[in-house]
């Protein structure tokens, strides 16, 4: 199947390209030029990028009558897709300077990294959702929760270099570009709630369902999804109570994040089809 | 120099040329810099004219129907309005003429002839200067087109390079850092220990960026109601430092001690109530006021003299590195307004 020409991996390749090009830009306007990365270009090509990106997983979509969601491939795809639409929509009232090169630095790593391993889109090109879009509801928003997560970690790597840029009194780099690290402790704080509310919500959607059949989920995805949400909850806690030092709780979001990408190796393996799915994609089609 | 073709034609006395004994005999208040306009305006071969005075320069832009004698008419006009003998006024004066004319007003406008390398006030003297220019009627064609082109060539070269970056003074490089730590600095309380001309500066740097609450410590608390009143702030007394430290987000120190009035044990005691509240130490004191193990403390950043010091000196040297970009730009320009300043017919092809 293809759209205007190109088949889904093909868009994502390109939405790849321009993540990169946008990054490595942004990067020498900064770091070679002196000249702060201008919000509207970065914004503009990182919009572009994703709208590629988004027919890429729409035609994907369109296979499945349903989220692209069947491998891990598809799940990183997804990931870095809402952490840039995070990034376009939310991102501008947040004002973080070099907000966008870090974010399309992250998807480019991440988009690399899935078309690089071809193991990662082993193909599984039927709905895995069954005949309910509430499963698919929850998924996607668990997905989306771990972009969320995703510039949280990104965020908070940026007030780890500010913060040592001042202590160790480096003044030289990105330093002059990065905003405030009282600016990156509030962001940090209102991105953890995000991301823990969506992914809260996500649970609740498939808990019920969970209850309802208990053995439909395996226990190392169950295990892994609680084991994130916990860590976060726990996280969002510790942070409220002012617990710990803004250097340790940027640290914890960092591994946290990174854990929960190793934890979609686990979702991975349930997201084997539905029974009977295949005619649902069938008639879905016909209709 | 180049005069003998050129119409448009600068005079410059500036801190390149004369040491500042002699520069002081350059500098006219408002009411001379009209006479002078007026002066050159009974020539009748000087066209137009833009006076630049600063403190630190005296410039004379100006357009000549007769490049042969306007030079020396010019410079006869000055000679006998300053009272400075002609011999003695051609060797402080330096004159260009042509396409450096436009380079030199586009270098000087952007800050890179500053003695301060990049220094901004110079763009707004130059826009004084022009406005003072038009409201005397002393620009035409040429001088608005020459000084509006310009401008945006000097707002291009501060803007494409970083020229005009970094501060370079230490009060001002404290502030920046407090920006870089608080964003904001509106809802900042700043404590000011001791009452020396850099904490002074330091703390008015601070209140012009938004900071409104003040405290004044001083070794005596009738000594610091007396600078409170005077700076405005709340006054505390130096020894009761661990009553109200947390009270506050940044912290300028340059008192006589002979030991750290701010150290480690005493900042690890207060430090839980701050809650994660950053704290920013200036230590502007020698010997020093703060024990240099803060440092260790997180939300705690520590900046001495010397720290402030190598920060300015390295932004001032940045500065100075772009200074060779800077000039292409300048050059490139002001080849562009040239031309089209000659296709206009408002100068003679050089």
């Amino acid at each position: 199947m293809s759209l205007f020409g190109l088949a889904d991996r093909e868009w994502i390749f390109l939405a790849t390209v321009v993540f990169t090009v946008t990054t490595i830009l942004g990067s020498y306007s900064t770091l070679k030029l002196h000249r702060k990365a201008g919000r509207p270009y970065t914004l503009s090509l990182v919009s572009f990028g994703w709208i590629l990106q988004t027919i890429g997983l729409y035609e994907r979509g369109l296979q499945y009558g349903g989220c692209p969601l069947a491998n891990r491939f598809e799940l990183v795809q997804f990931l870095v897709w809402s952490a840039i639409a995070l990034y376009i929509f939310v991102g501008p009232a947040f004002r973080v300077s070099l907000l966008g090169m870090f974010t399309s630095g992250f998807a480019s790593i991440l988009s690399i990294l899935s078309l690089g391993f071809d193991s990662w889109d082993s193909p599984s090109r039927e709905p895995i959702f069954g005949l309910s879009p509430w499963i698919e509801m929850h998924a996607a928003l668990a997905l989306f929760s771990y972009g969320v997560f995703g510039i949280l970690a990104l965020t908070s790597s940026m007030y780890l270099l500010q913060s040592r840029s001042l202590k160790q009194k480096k003044m030289g780099g990105l330093f002059p570009y990065m905003p405030s690290i009282f600016e990156l402790t509030h962001i940090n704080l209102r991105l953890l709630v995000l991301g823990f509310c969506i992914l809260s919500s996500s649970l609740a959607i498939g808990s019920v369902y969970w209850t309802q059949d208990i053995e439909s989920v395996n226990t190392l995805k169950l295990g892994a999804t609680i084991a994130v949400w916990l860590a976060y909850g726990v996280l969002l806690f510790l942070r409220n109570r002012e617990t710990l030092s803004y250097k340790q709780y940027s640290w914890a979001c960092i591994i946290i994040f990174t854990i929960a990408l190793f934890s979609l190796d686990a979702v991975d393996s349930s997201s084997t089809p539905v029974a009977g799915a295949a005619s649902i994609s069938i008639s879905s089609t016909h209709l | 120099m180049s005069s003998g073709h050129h119409e448009l034609l600068v005079v410059t006395v500036n801190h390149e040329t004369v040491p500042m004994e002699e520069r002081e005999r350059y500098s006219l208040d408002e009411i001379q810099v009209e006479a002078l306009y007026k002066a050159l305006h009974d020539n009748s071969i000087i066209e137009e004219s833009l006076i630049l005075n600063t403190c630190n320069r005296f410039e004379l832009y100006f357009k000549t129907n007769e490049a042969r004698n306007g030079r020396s008419v010019v410079y006869e006009t000055l000679s006998s309005f300053y009272g400075i003998p002609l011999v003695e006024l051609e060797a402080h004066a330096k004159t260009r003429g042509g396409q450096d004319a436009i380079k030199h007003l586009i270098e000087v406008s952007a800050g890179l002839r500053s003695q301060i390398t990049g220094e901004a006030e110079i763009f707004g003297q130059v826009k004084n200067a022009y406005s003072k220019c038009q409201q005397l009627g002393g620009a035409g064609a040429l001088i608005n087109r020459m000084v509006q082109k310009g401008f945006q060539a000097a707002k291009l070269i501060r803007h494409s390079t970083p020229i005009g970056q970094g501060q370079i003074n230490i009060s001002n490089v404290a502030v920046d850092l407090s920006l870089k730590i608080f964003g904001s600095l509106d809802r900042v309380s700043a404590l000011v220990i001791g009452t020396g001309e850099i904490s002074e500066k330091t703390a008015k740097a601070l209140r012009s960026r938004g900071t409104h609450n003040f405290g004044i410590a001083s070794h005596s608390l009738e000594r610091a109601e007396s600078v409170a009143q005077e700076w405005g702030g709340t006054p505390h007394a130096v020894g009761e430092l661990d009553s109200y430290l947390n009270g506050y987000d940044i912290l300028i120190s340059s008192t006589n001690v002979e030991e750290p009035l701010l150290t480690k044990p005493l900042l690890e005691r207060l430090h839980p109530a701050r809650k994660n509240r950053p704290l920013f130490l200036v230590d502007l004191g020698l010997p020093r006021n703060v024990e240099s193990a803060c440092q260790d403390l997180d939300n705690v950043y520590l900046y001495n003299l010397d720290d402030l010091a190598k920060i300015a000196q390295d932004n001032l040297s940045d500065r100075q590195a772009t200074i060779h970009t800077s000039e292409k730009i300048a050059s490139q320009k002001s080849d562009a307004i040239w031309q089209m300043l000659e296709k206009r017919g408002l100068v003679s092809s050089q």
